[in-house]
């Protein structure tokens, strides 16, 4: 653990990746006390302080109904985060258990996941997204469904492939001679050496999630107003731009410092556990 | 094919199922209600989901996707409009994506830990950490408003009129031998294909990286020293080509990825490709052109993996020779 | 961004068949570029919204127009009319040839009338009332009304007349005689005999259009020669393509931050008087704003002058007026300008101590619809407006498509919604009729889901009335019945403002005794001279 620790604080850029990371994480947290206008959140308005530039005390600027800027993308960010989280608790799961009994069964229950999933990954995500939120009223529970629905494939892939190698391995036709039960073998023996691919994975697409769910709200799909959302923030100050370009510079910069947080620490890990490509 | 064909039932259901009343929302607000049966009954709305489906079918068939409520056309006459300059957009991105990425990794790799790497890492990482759209507006910003070196948006000045040979500007401004008009659509096609191209950049960038950081381990690379070859040249010959076939396979995934992604792209610089007609036929619940639109981005999808499955049994010869029949 | 503003507000262009304008230095001709949302359709049956009859107006002809610099209407491609009870009939012009070369006689005019019947799209509800239309003499033409309808002449104004010959030539796909009444070619041609003629179309991207050299008005040289309508200019873009004279006349539909930093740019802002309003739709069937005094608190909790004031662009332009009533201001009934509504805590305080709901019983969903971000804000206002007399609400967006499905039913709509809404032939029976009238189907236009028996007795009266005099009393009576039964918050009164270029100068959007008295009309591009900037 504490070799882990080291390694991990050696290189730079991992170290970069922790402290993004927490800035982040530390902020969504403690953005009641954090942020200088926490009920600017939601649904207030001072329409008196309306699309002002950056400067003491909204270091960020302001709105079009004259909220801080600079809070509500730290607000942003705890949505972000909550959603990421709640979308991965989801698809994980739900990928991880096809994708197992896909590799580890073979046959037609092979073949019939592996379409089916094929079909989902063949469907751009967003555009799959989009036509999922098409649908349904664009609120955040549907938004996470949305993500949710194209996550899930990419990691019965993952597994899949992984499943399909470690079922030849010794141990598994050991656990298979002993008469275990094909739950055990599959949750048991098998699982947990995908673990560290499978962790990996979901520190890289914790920064992904953030990314994907902004670009539906830049589309007018993802997170309802007056909910802080970063893609819906960069989408509507564009069209003001040059002119009130905080409106849209400051929270695209948000997206980034988080996704970018996420993706260094994601590759810190990957090398941490010795994860394949 | 088969993929094919299950991307057209699922989007067919999804958009059968998306609230509001295609026939009314054509019609208008104030449609009589015999009006509104009429259209239903033209366009099948009441018959069951499945002989819509067969019925769609047919249609594929005879190369007909329907009309599109939204512009009054067949859909296939908006996608073949729109389809060119998305394309167009995907692949100068496509193709800024393998010669800055591809190098990049090739250097980065060379210089394996040194700042020249961590420079690169980084950079690549930057790009693969903002949405397209994030760059396209911050470009926008950089380059078009504060620094008018490029055109704010659209495909090419308005005031060059080009005949649409292939609908893809940039190729029917060579065919008319405009030079001219060629290079103002270079210029516009600059920003968008870069902010597009970014993400991709970066993930090949890494790929090549660590999979090139892969081969140099490998024991020919020692032997290629040990004969005294100079370092470029077991770069460029040795490490790269198996190192390619790593980075083709999620290029080829990543240049799907940027026909999606050229919908955030395309929507800030105003780009006349699918995008816009995209997110309207969907707030406008335009099943026809839903279910056209998406199947076209997704037959595009399978083509360009297939290709690169092609590509990369070219480049690696045991893929190649296993295929061959004995 | 802004497509659904554009289907929300559909508007009325025309031409004035007088001519006044003032020789300037004016250069001849030269290329006028506007921008507008998508689509153009230019099919003339289908015509509806701001864009639609840009190009109708200007490539088509009817038999009458409105007046410029006052209300009433003038001949154009008639030269006279009378009425007979239930029949109009018309003197036609005999000077007049299609684009095609073509004359146009009465049979174009009976024939167009048919075609809008049966395509039974985009605005041909105003014409369900005609029974029938005969071709007298080549020169003359009858309609035949099933019942009295007294918005009938104003309405003649959206009956675009097609060249019957070209239309036949080119008739699609369909069963029955008439096929497809040219539906497919229409959507991409014209057959038109007016001042402009198309030179190509794309419904998604520009319309171009040239002078037509034929046309049975002289137009001045300083008319643009050629005009390019493009759809979907992102708000950024046009925010620079005006000052460069890329752009020279903007869609209404840009957030009043653009069109403030675009006059501060030096632009000038061109305005049309509204022919509409903000409506903010209140569900008067169901709990608990089915009690009038619950409404009547909501409608003077609202800060009217906040309002305004947020659309303002410049100090004396604003895309917003003072409100008096469902009636614009100018408009036929609209009440006078000193009952403009106000801010008034203390009698929404007293309204809602009448109101048989409590506060404290009830959440309101104010919704806003999705594609018109500009509702967001007013939303946000409301909220905050409502919470200081105790009404908690929460805000939903709505995508349009989703609204027009919730609003059939009473129990799916929310309790308040905002629709911009213009009156098409600038009559208010347009407006009101489909509004207030319970036997209409619920749509958009109608979600207050009001039911009342003195509202539809006087909106049938009105209809029916043929003396101004007493159609105007009517109106004004109708007009204060439901400014005290409260169904709607009437927000304020729409001004469209454009931003322009000096390359152009627009008499009928600047100088308001060239101004027509209804939306849209000021963008007749013969009336329009180019300044050779």
């Amino acid at each position: 653990m504490r070799r882990a620790l080291f390694i991990l604080l050696r290189n730079p850029l991992s170290l970069i990746g922790i402290i993004l990371v927490a800035v982040v994480v530390l902020s969504a947290l403690s953005a009641d006390f954090l942020t200088p206008f926490p009920a600017d959140r939601g649904a207030a308005v001072h329409f008196e302080l309306a699309n002002q530039p950056p400067d003491w005390p909204h270091i960020f600027g302001t709105d079009l109904v004259g909220r801080d800027l600079f809070s509500r993308i730290i607000f942003a960010y705890r949505i972000s985060l909550f959603l990421g989280v709640v979308v991965l608790a989801i698809a994980v799961p739900v990928g991880v258990t096809i994708g197992l009994v896909a590799g580890y069964f073979g046959g037609w229950i092979e073949f019939l996941l592996m379409r089916i999933t094929d079909v989902f990954l063949s469907i751009p995500p967003l555009v799959l997204a989009m036509s999922i939120m098409g649908v349904l009223a664009p609120t955040l529970t549907n938004g996470m469904l949305a993500v949710t629905a194209m996550w899930w494939p990419w990691y019965t892939r993952l597994v899949y492939n992984l499943a399909r190698s470690e079922k030849e391995e010794g141990y598994v036709l050991a656990a298979e001679i002993i008469g275990a039960s094909k739950p055990h073998i599959l949750f048991r023996e098998i699982l947990p050496n995908c673990v560290p691919a499978i962790l990996t994975k979901m520190t890289l697409d914790m920064g992904f999630v953030i990314l994907i769910v902004s670009s539906l709200s830049f589309l007018g799909l993802g997170v309802q107003p007056p909910t802080p959302d970063l893609g819906s923030m960069v989408a509507e100050g564009a069209g003001y731009m040059p002119d009130s370009w905080w409106l849209t510079v400051f929270p695209g910069l948000a997206i980034l410092f988080a996704v970018f947080g996420f993706n260094l620490l994601g590759d810190a890990l990957r090398e941490l556990l010795g994860v394949e490509q | 094919m088969i993929v094919l064909i299950g991307v057209s039932m699922l989007i067919f259901a999804i958009a059968r199922v998306i609230p509001g009343d295609p026939a009314r929302i054509a019609l208008g607000p104030n449609a009589t209600a015999e009006q509104v049966a009429d259209l239903r009954e033209k366009l099948h709305l009441n018959a069951p989901v499945v002989v819509q489906y067969g019925i769609f079918l047919r249609d594929l068939f005879h190369g007909d996707l329907g009309q599109s409520l939204y512009t009054n056309r067949a859909v296939t006459t908006d996608i073949a409009q729109f389809l060119p300059a998305t394309l167009e957009l995907v692949f100068v991105s496509g193709f800024m994506m393998i010669v800055l990425g591809l190098p990049l990794g090739v250097l980065s790799a060379r210089y394996r830990g040194r700042w020249i790497d961590t420079a690169i890492r980084l950079v690549s990482l930057l790009g693969v950490s903002a949405p397209s759209f994030v760059w396209a507006v911050i470009f926008m910003l950089l380059f078009a408003f504060y620094l008018p070196i490029f055109p704010i948006a659209g495909q090419i000045s308005d005031t060059i009129k080009l005949p649409a040979v292939t609908g893809f500007v940039m190729i029917d401004a060579l065919i008319a031998g405009n030079l001219a008009a060629f290079f103002d659509a270079l210029r516009h096609i600059i920003l968008p294909a870069f902010s597009l191209a970014l993400a991709g950049i970066g993930q090949a960038a890494r790929l090549t990286r660590s999979s090139m950081v892969e081969t140099y381990e490998k024991p020919f690379i020692e032997m290629a020293r040990s004969y005294g070859f100079m370092e470029s040249r077991i770069a460029s010959h040795f490490a790269l080509r198996p190192s390619l076939i790593p980075s083709l396979t999620v290029i080829g995934l990543d240049f799907a990825a940027l026909l999606a992604n050229a919908f955030l792209v395309e929507q800030v610089f105003a780009w006349p490709g699918l995008s816009r007609y995209g997110v309207q036929v969907i707030l406008r619940k335009d099943l026809n052109a839903i279910v056209g639109t998406v199947l076209v981005i997704s037959a595009m999808f399978l083509i360009v993996n297939i290709v690169v499955d092609l590509l990369i049994a070219f480049i690696n010869p045991r893929i190649r020779l296993s295929q061959r029949p004995a | 961004m802004t497509s659904m503003a554009k289907t929300l507000a559909a508007a009325l262009l025309a031409a004035a068949s007088t001519i006044t304008l003032s020789a300037t230095q004016a250069a001849a001709g030269g290329v006028l570029r506007l921008d507008e949302v998508p689509v153009g359709e230019l099919d003339p049956a289908k015509a509806t919204d701001y864009a639609d009859s840009m190009l109708m107006f200007n490539v088509y002809d009817t038999l009458v127009v409105a007046k410029q610099g006052e209300a009433g209407l003038v001949p154009d491609l008639a030269e006279s009319w009378s009425v007979d009870g239930n029949s109009y009939t018309f003197k036609l012009r005999s000077d007049v040839k299609f684009q095609s070369g073509n004359p146009l006689t009465a049979d174009d005019v009976v024939f167009s009338l048919k075609r809008m019947q049966a395509v039974g799209q985009g605005l041909s509800y105003l014409f369900t009332n005609v029974k029938d239309a005969v071709a007298v003499d080549p020169h003359t033409v009858r309609f035949d009304l099933k019942m009295a309808y007294s918005p009938f002449l104003a309405a003649l104004q959206r009956l675009p007349i097609v060249d019957k010959k070209l239309v036949m030539e080119h008739l699609g796909k369909g069963d029955g005689d008439m096929k497809d009444w040219g539906q497919a070619w229409l959507s991409t041609h014209a057959a038109g005999s007016g001042a402009y003629s198309v030179v190509s179309h794309n419904p998604q991207q520009e319309t171009v259009m040239k002078k037509n050299p034929g046309y049975f008005i002289k137009i001045p040289e300083a008319a643009p020669d050629e005009v390019h309508l493009r759809y979907g200019l992102e708000a950024a873009t046009v925010r620079t393509q005006i000052p460069r004279g890329e752009d020279d006349i903007t869609s209404q539909w840009l957030p009043p931050e653009v069109l403030k930093s675009l006059a501060k740019g030096g632009a000038q802002l061109l305005h049309e008087p509204g022919g509409g309003e903000l409506y903010i739709k209140m569900n008067t069937a169901k709990a608990p704003l089915d009690d009038v005094n619950c409404r009547l608190a909501l409608a003077s909790a609202f800060d009217y002058g906040t309002a305004i004031k947020m659309v303002a662009i410049t100090p004396t332009v604003s895309q917003g007026a003072p409100s008096t009533g469902a009636i614009p201001v100018g408009m036929l009934g609209a009440l006078p300008k000193d009952r403009a509504f106000k801010h008034d805590l203390d009698a929404a305080k007293s309204y809602l101590a009448k109101c048989k709901y409590k506060p404290s019983d009830f959440t309101l969903k104010l919704s806003w619809i999705a594609e018109v971000p500009l509702e967001e804000r007013f939303a946000l206002l409301m909220q905050s407006n409502f919470s200081e007399i105790g009404i908690k609400s929460e805000i939903v967006k709505v995508p349009w498509a989703l609204y027009t499905e919730q609003v059939t039913k009473v129990d799916s709509t929310p309790d308040v919604s905002q629709v911009f809404v213009n009156a098409v032939t600038g009559d208010p029976d347009t407006l009101l009729y489909g509004m207030y009238h319970s036997t209409k189907t619920a749509t958009w236009q109608s979600s207050e889901h009001l039911s009342d028996p003195k509202v539809d007795a006087l909106l049938e009266k009105a209809r029916t009335e043929n003396d101004p005099k007493a159609r105007e009393a009517t109106y004004v009576e109708l007009n204060k019945l439901l400014v005290s039964l409260a169904p709607t918050i009437y927000a304020y009164d729409n001004q469209a403002v454009f931003a322009a270029s000096n390359r152009v100068k627009v008499p009928a959007l600047s100088d308001s005794s060239k101004e027509f008295g209804l939306p849209g009309m000021g963008f007749t591009f013969r009336l329009m001279e180019m300044t050779g900037n």
